[in-house]
């Protein structure tokens, strides 16, 4: 059984629904998930004001309508699943602790921002900050999966610890920003400034980079833990060139003004 | 992470015996800074006044404060990330190669020049302007430059301080600071203070169309800010206090003439090291000042029955008792 929501109307200013989360809406009733309290701007509004709910409380969500300006769905979520039919606001799946979320359209900033573990989707777009500690924090997604088929903005993976993000698009400048950890694939490169400060961490590109001058050029070759890594990488439909292709990574290491022991490692097609 | 390493003026006038201005032209544009802070006074501690200083200029371009400075450093344009991480690195002895440097339009000699006199200095300080903070990558340049003031404490005492202008802007973050603990980028729509610059900053909240009224105090964002945020701010209702006739109030729905800062109406402001300073008018105005006006509409807005329905309001916490 899975509880429906649909957008109803377009909300002025931006629409602060956390309470969207599905341990939160299990075993609530249909009526007391009408009566759930979301903030408009300043002003706190039962929940059937802006969405048209269909069926009972579930650990299955599945959202509808164009949800720019609604924010923070799935924060903090500990199980379940939501699915979303349109764009989504900021803040999707921030705090998460476990749950999937999958969405079709594109996605605000600081999407699985301070993650701990989980897995988020994105099938269109996603805004910057993706898995980013936020602002004075030290840092950002611990574990988990976050995985977008377009593009992205700023600061993907700023200061984040552990955990994947794979962008199908070009990730705009700042990629990997003061990294500490995890691992960040990017399919169609990004622009300048990737791995800025980094201190741990991984960046893979499949597409040419252009390096910050203070990362050095180490080695050239496969490390074996891409072949792991491409068959984790597999169940998602993602495909990494591992020990098998011809090609190999040229690995560069950064960034020296930290100086930080961060790797970014570049295919080359052989 | 952490703190902003920072001073006075006065002690910049009394100690800094190195000098560096980056992405600024304080010759055209600060045309005091150098007679009264920085590299022409004399002090108990430099006594022969410009000759114990060395000051060193950081722009894309040669500007007239180039003629002061005893160091030019011509970066190439939207660099300056780059040569603040080069030189991070080099402090620290790390190996950065001559192509890496050149790409920054710099040479080897330049740059150990730089850092060598950086770590031999009593006292270092770092004025950077809009030419680092508004260019690409905008708060991440001056985050870079403050960590290298940061970094540079290491070897010996280093500071950085940005070279504000229009007005009172620092006394705006000075008192949003200290009341909420954050500086700039907030929203009370909780009842609380929430920081998050890029989300709930006003270029952003404007671009994006998220707000549906706007009041402005003082600034201009009419001429400065990109056309989406203008476009947003024809179509909300914006209220404008200003002297004149600017690009905003031009647009405003409402515009309240208020009389001058500083010249008709009293005032604290706060300079760029971020010391009060009181402001004496020295005429009088038919205008009421922006103080009088913003406490008369809170008045108005007090005896106004209160228009939320009971339950919808945020809690909040009175600032006052």
């Amino acid at each position: 059984m899975t509880l429906q929501l649909h957008l109803r109307q377009q909300p002025d200013v931006p629409l602060e629904a956390e309470v969207i989360s599905p341990d939160q809406l299990a075993g609530l009733s249909n009526a007391q998930i009408r009566e759930l309290i979301i903030y408009h701007g300043k002003r706190q509004v039962p929940l059937e004001e802006f969405f048209d709910v269909e069926g009972d409380g579930s650990q299955d969500v599945v959202l509808h309508g164009d949800l720019n300006k609604v924010r923070w769905v799935g924060h903090g979520m500990k199980s379940g699943r939501i699915t979303i039919h349109g764009d989504v606001g900021m803040h999707l799946g921030a705090r998460m602790k476990r749950g999937h979320i999958e969405v079709h359209g594109s996605a605000g900033d600081w999407i699985g921002a301070e993650m701990k573990n989980g897995f988020i989707h994105v099938h269109g777009n996603a805004g910057g900050q993706i898995g980013a500690a936020y602002r004075g924090a030290p840092s950002g997604m611990r574990n988990g999966t976050i995985i977008v088929d377009g593009s992205a903005g700023l600061e993907v993976g700023m200061r984040m610890r552990r955990g994947t993000i794979v962008l199908g698009g070009v990730a705009r400048d700042f990629c990997g920003l003061q990294m500490k950890g995890g691992t960040i694939v990017l399919r169609e490169g990004a622009e300048i400034r990737a791995g800025a400060w980094m201190n741990r961490g991984t960046i893979i590109s499949l597409k040419p980079l252009q390096m910050m001058p203070t990362f050095a050029h180490a080695n050239d070759d496969t490390p074996t833990f891409m072949n792991i890594y491409s068959r984790h990488l597999n169940q998602f439909g993602i495909d990494l060139p591992d020990g098998r292709a011809a090609g190999t990574y040229r690995r560069y290491i950064g960034d020296l003004s930290v100086p930080g022991k961060g790797e970014i490692l570049v295919w080359q097609a052989g | 992470m952490g703190g902003k390493v920072t001073c006075t003026l006065g002690e910049v006038k009394q100690r800094a015996d190195f000098i560096v201005y980056w992405g600024g032209n304080p010759a055209e544009c600060h045309p005091r800074h150098f007679t009264k802070y920085t590299i022409m006074q004399k002090s108990k501690f430099l006594p022969r006044g410009r000759k114990d200083r060395t000051m060193a200029l950081v722009d894309i371009r040669e500007t007239k404060s180039a003629k002061a400075a005893d160091i030019f450093l011509q970066v190439k344009p939207g660099k300056d990330f780059e040569l603040i991480t080069i030189l991070r690195a080099l402090i620290k002895d790390q190996r950065v190669t001559d192509d890496a440097i050149a790409e920054t339009g710099m040479t080897r000699e330049v740059l150990d020049d730089l850092v060598r006199r950086m770590k031999s200095a009593k006292f270092g300080c770092m004025f950077f302007g809009m030419g680092l903070s508004m260019t690409r990558g905008k708060h991440m340049n001056s985050a870079a430059l403050l960590t290298l003031a940061a970094e540079m404490n290491a070897f010996t005492k280093f500071v950085a301080m940005p070279m504000r202008g229009h007005g009172n802007v620092t006394g705006a973050d000075v008192i949003m600071r200290w009341q909420t603990g954050y500086p700039f980028g907030i929203t009370f729509n909780r009842g609380y203070p929430r920081y998050n610059p890029g989300e709930f900053s006003t270029v952003d909240v404007l671009v994006r169309g998220d707000c549906d009224a706007a009041f402005i105090i003082g600034a201009d964002p009419g001429a400065t800010m990109p056309r989406p945020a203008i476009e947003t701010l024809k179509r909300i209702p914006t209220i404008c206090l200003d002297p004149h006739v600017t690009h905003t109030s031009k647009l405003a729905r409402v515009h309240i003439t208020t009389a001058p800062q500083g010249i008709a109406a009293p005032g604290t402001a706060y300079r760029m090291d971020e010391i009060p300073m009181p402001l004496k008018p020295a005429l009088k105005s038919p205008y009421p000042s922006d103080e009088e006006v913003v406490r008369r509409i809170n008045e108005a807005i007090a005896r106004k029955p209160f228009w939320l329905k009971e339950g919808s309001q945020p809690m909040t916490v009175p600032a006052h008792g």
